[in-house]
């Protein structure tokens, strides 16, 4: 594989995860949500597999793997089956709707670009280059977290965020520590576990997972 | 020797913390009492040590505080506040093994009053900012949870705490911002590398340094009018907690003054020491105002602590305005005075507390009106209640004698300064203290007078007991202090001048005569104690053979008996007896604009006519004005802040996110 070849696959791989965050702001459906989160596992743990292949790397080969296992894997059938049991439920009403959504991605997008300026000339390279791509994922999926009502949209956003900074690891460091990856992986599922508990727990006492009916909950 | 006791004392406050808090319920009182005693006995002799030989010693350790190290180290000074500590310690820790039976303290309560105790001993010792500021806080803490022990029965309790906790906040975070400012300038954070670059700052910023320093070490100190918190928090904390507080830590406060603005900037500015004066006059005769017109016992006592502090800083303000203008041997008269009334006022102000403590434990209740006839039900209190009121009042042959009697005398040489405003300063402080003496020996024969004499005005009051020997042992070691010290005030002198010398900066010469009573060098000035008492003794003794001689001869023999503040009178009843609040009015009357008592009188009358009345109910109470002109406004527009605030926050978890995200974008678009 010619240097060529990867750069070009790299850049593939994360211009697919953060169109994938994009995406979960364009679809309402809540199983595309985590089919689309799968996808962009899969592309996240491509990227590293790419890395891996350039430097030579086992670690890294091995975090792509765990990458593939946790964000391609596990946590999207976590997720399917907390959707499973709500089958055909939408992301209704967002308070921000989906054009305007769309719009205000394109602005994040923007924003990520100025700013990864400081971040990227630390050691200018192709490949650190795109690490305003990481960054923008991180605010579409803090905008998903901000706009999204139902309980499993505010997980992706929040997987979201965690895909965005392993893609700007990735990017800017080539390659994290195995024993980092592990650990933040371990941490996501945890959360993703907790929040899928919550989310039962939450249809079960009050009939729905839409979080902002939990106002009332305020003293 | 000195270092490794003092280092013993620690530990021991520390296990006896531990014991408290690990032993089962029936032992740990007993358990951490015994090992707090053993800490004050070992500090103690650790300070006295230090005081007698005038040896300072320091230590460090890299190990225990992160970053800087613990730095600790005991000068004369540093060691009269461990000593003092130490003794009223002993007693507290001593009482405190009697009062738990009564007020069965919780676990916490157990663990933290030894854990406080051993704050009180380190902070004077703290030799770096670091270890100061840890060694303040912990002090705060630890005596905030005590101040919490009783939360669930009281709402004043939680009142006290909170104004507490704001208060010594408040306090705390000024003395903070000064001596880091002062470390930072200084290049170093050891007291000892302060003081060795102090030459090379500005004057501007050691007064920035004092004043933010003296903001914060007069709260604690309980200054008007940072005094808000102490009529609060030593009413309603527990009896040994209280003797602790105004026995020991208001003192701190006094030592951070001295520490920081003698020691380590140098003496300074003549207006420094001028405003010192001035908090301590307002504070003295406030105080004590106040404390006469309180008919809480305990709150009478919270105010007089705040008057003598008064008292104390007028001396210590003297003195740094002397020494300012060269007069070492004033200053050094001025800070003597000052630091004998500072561990004389620990002595009776402890027993005062503890006899209080006694009396609430006894009867229920600390409402001077609600008490009565108790010197002969519980005379051991009241001899020992007594012996604290004689010496707070400054009678001849009690310790407050003679350090009010030093005060005065400083003062009053202090005219020979040739600085007008010095002179001035002294002046009113003179004034402030003769008023003071006046007022303070009316409250405190309100207290005896009323809380200990006559006839009881409740069942509670008539059905009092004398109190465990143990909380006896614990006022009398107090009592006992203060008799020696008020008889031969000559021997602590030496240790005095030792502690003046060290908390001077410039080296004074000894500005008294070694010899049982005092005798002043340089300047005219001498008392025996001793003397005087053994004459009022005589005199007494006199009359006393007089009377009876004359007796066997007139019609005095048949004298008819009656209760003392009976007016003479056999029919007596309570309710004919006066009150507390009744001894005090001519005196509110007097004072009614500081004062401002809100009064209540409600008169029913009888259905037929408007001219008998058929109930009368009079309510009456003195509030802090100083409070309520200058805190109410702030704590105002602070809740008005609050309730604005609380608009935002509505309960939506996307309203919450959404603050994060704008502020998280906010900042990459500035940084970009």
């Amino acid at each position: 594989m010619s240097a060529g070849t990867e750069l070009d696959l790299v850049e593939l791989t994360a211009g697919v995860v953060l169109a994938c965050a994009v995406v979960t702001l364009w679809r309402r459906d809540l199983r595309a949500l985590v089919a689309v989160l799968a996808l962009q596992g899969v592309a996240l743990a491509a990227l590293a597999a790419v890395l891996a292949l350039h430097t030579g790397d086992v670690g890294l080969g091995v975090v792509a793997g765990v990458v593939l296992l946790a964000k391609g894997l596990v946590i999207p059938n976590l997720l399917a089956r907390v959707v499973r049991r709500d089958p055909g439920s939408r992301e209704t009403t967002p308070l921000v709707n989906v054009p305007a959504s769309l719009v205000a991605a394109a602005g994040l997008v923007i924003v990520a670009y100025l700013s990864a300026g400081r971040l990227t000339s630390l050691f200018p390279s192709p490949v650190t280059r795109l690490a305003p791509l990481g960054l923008a994922t991180v605010l579409v999926g803090f905008f998903v977290l901000v706009t999204r009502r139902k309980a499993v949209s505010q997980i992706v956003g929040l997987l979201l965020v965690d895909n965005g900074v392993a893609l700007v690891a990735f990017l800017l460091t080539a390659g994290v520590p195995l024993l980092v990856e592990l650990g933040a992986s371990f941490d996501v599922l945890l959360v993703v576990v907790v929040l899928q508990v919550l989310a039962t727990s939450m249809r079960a006492r009050f009939g729905h997972v839409d979080l902002d009916q939990l106002r009332e909950l305020h003293d | 020797m000195s270092e490794a006791a003092y280092l013993i004392g620690l530990g021991a406050a520390g296990a006896a913390a531990l014991l408290g808090a690990t032993l089962p319920a029936r032992r740990r009182v007993l358990g951490a009492a015994l090992l707090s005693s053993a800490a004050c006995v070992c500090a103690f002799l650790a300070a006295g040590q230090v005081l007698v030989s005038g040896h300072a010693w320091s230590a460090h350790s890299a190990e225990v505080l992160p970053l800087t190290g613990v730095s600790l180290s005991l000068d004369p000074l540093s060691a009269l506040f461990v000593a003092a500590a130490a003794v009223v310690g002993l007693a507290a820790s001593c009482y405190a093994i009697g009062y738990a039976a009564h007020s069965a303290p919780s676990r916490t309560a157990t663990a933290m009053l030894p854990a406080f105790l051993g704050s009180l001993l380190l902070v004077p010792a703290a030799s770096s900012v670091a270890t100061f500021m840890v060694a303040w806080e912990l002090m705060a803490l630890t005596s905030l949870l005590l101040l919490l022990n009783e939360h669930r029965q009281r709402k004043e309790a939680r009142d006290a705490a909170q104004w507490y906790a704001a208060m010594t906040h408040v306090g705390a975070a000024a003395i903070l911002l000064g001596l880091l400012l002062l470390a930072t300038h200084a290049g170093g954070q050891t007291f000892a590398a302060i003081a060795a670059h102090r030459g090379q700052l500005s004057v501007a910023l050691r007064s920035a340094v004092f004043v933010l320093t003296l903001v914060g070490f007069a709260s604690k100190a309980g200054a008007v009018p940072l005094h808000v918190w102490l009529p609060r928090a030593h009413p309603e904390a527990p009896s040994p907690v209280s003797a602790l507080m105004s026995g020991a830590m208001v003192n701190l406060g006094i030592y951070g003054i001295i520490r920081v603005g003698e020691d380590l900037l140098g003496g300074g500015v003549l207006w420094w020491w001028l405003a010192v004066v001035a908090l301590g006059v307002v504070s003295a005769v406030f105080g004590a105002l106040h404390a006469a017109a309180s008919a809480d016992v305990k709150r009478l006592l919270a105010y007089s602590t705040v008057d003598n502090i008064g008292l104390i800083l007028v001396g210590v303000g003297a003195a740094g305005a002397l020494a300012v203008s060269g007069e070492r041997l004033l200053a050094a008269l001025a800070l003597l005075a000052a630091l004998f009334h500072l561990v004389n006022h620990a002595l009776f102000k402890g027993c005062l507390f503890l006899g209080a403590g006694a009396l609430q434990h006894a009867t229920g209740t600390r409402d001077l009106d609600r008490l009565g006839g108790l010197a002969r039900r519980m005379p051991v209190t009241a001899a020992l209640f007594g012996i604290g009121a004689l010496s707070i009042s400054a009678l001849p042959g009690f310790n407050g004698f003679a350090s009010e009697w030093l005060l005065l005398e400083s003062l009053l040489h202090g005219f020979a300064d040739h600085t007008d405003a010095t002179v001035v300063a002294l002046l009113i402080g003179v004034a402030a203290l003769a008023i003071t003496g006046g007022l303070t020996a009316a409250a405190f024969v309100k207290a005896l007078g009323v809380g200990f004499l006559g006839q009881p005005r409740t069942a509670g009051a008539a059905s009092a007991r004398e109190v465990a020997p143990s909380m006896l042992v614990g006022m009398a070691l107090l009592a006992a202090s203060c008799i020696a010290l008020g008889i031969a005030p000559g021997v602590l002198l030496p240790v005095l001048e030792r502690a003046t010398a060290s908390g001077l900066a410039v080296r004074p010469p000894s500005p008294l005569r070694a010899g049982l009573g005092l005798d002043l060098a340089g300047v005219s000035g001498a008392i025996e104690p001793a003397l005087v008492v053994a004459g009022l003794l005589g005199a007494l003794v006199l009359a006393w053979a007089l009377v009876r001689l004359s007796a066997r001869r007139s019609a005095l023999r048949h004298a008819r008996t009656a209760e003392a503040w009976g007016c003479g009178r056999e029919l007596q009843t309570a309710r004919m007896e006066v009150t507390a609040t009744s001894f005090a009015e001519p005196l509110q009357r007097v004072f009614v604009d500081v004062l401002r008592p809100d009064h209540d009188l409600e008169v029913t009358h009888v259905a037929e006519s408007r001219f008998f009345p058929q109930a009368i109910s009079y309510q009456h109470r003195i509030d802090d004005g100083l409070e309520r002109v200058l805190y109410r406004p702030v704590i105002d527009a602070v809740s008005a802040w609050g309730r604005l605030a609380r608009r935002v926050p509505n309960g939506s978890v996307h309203r919450y996110l959404a603050f994060g995200f704008v502020a998280l974008v906010l900042i990459l678009v500035v940084l970009a």
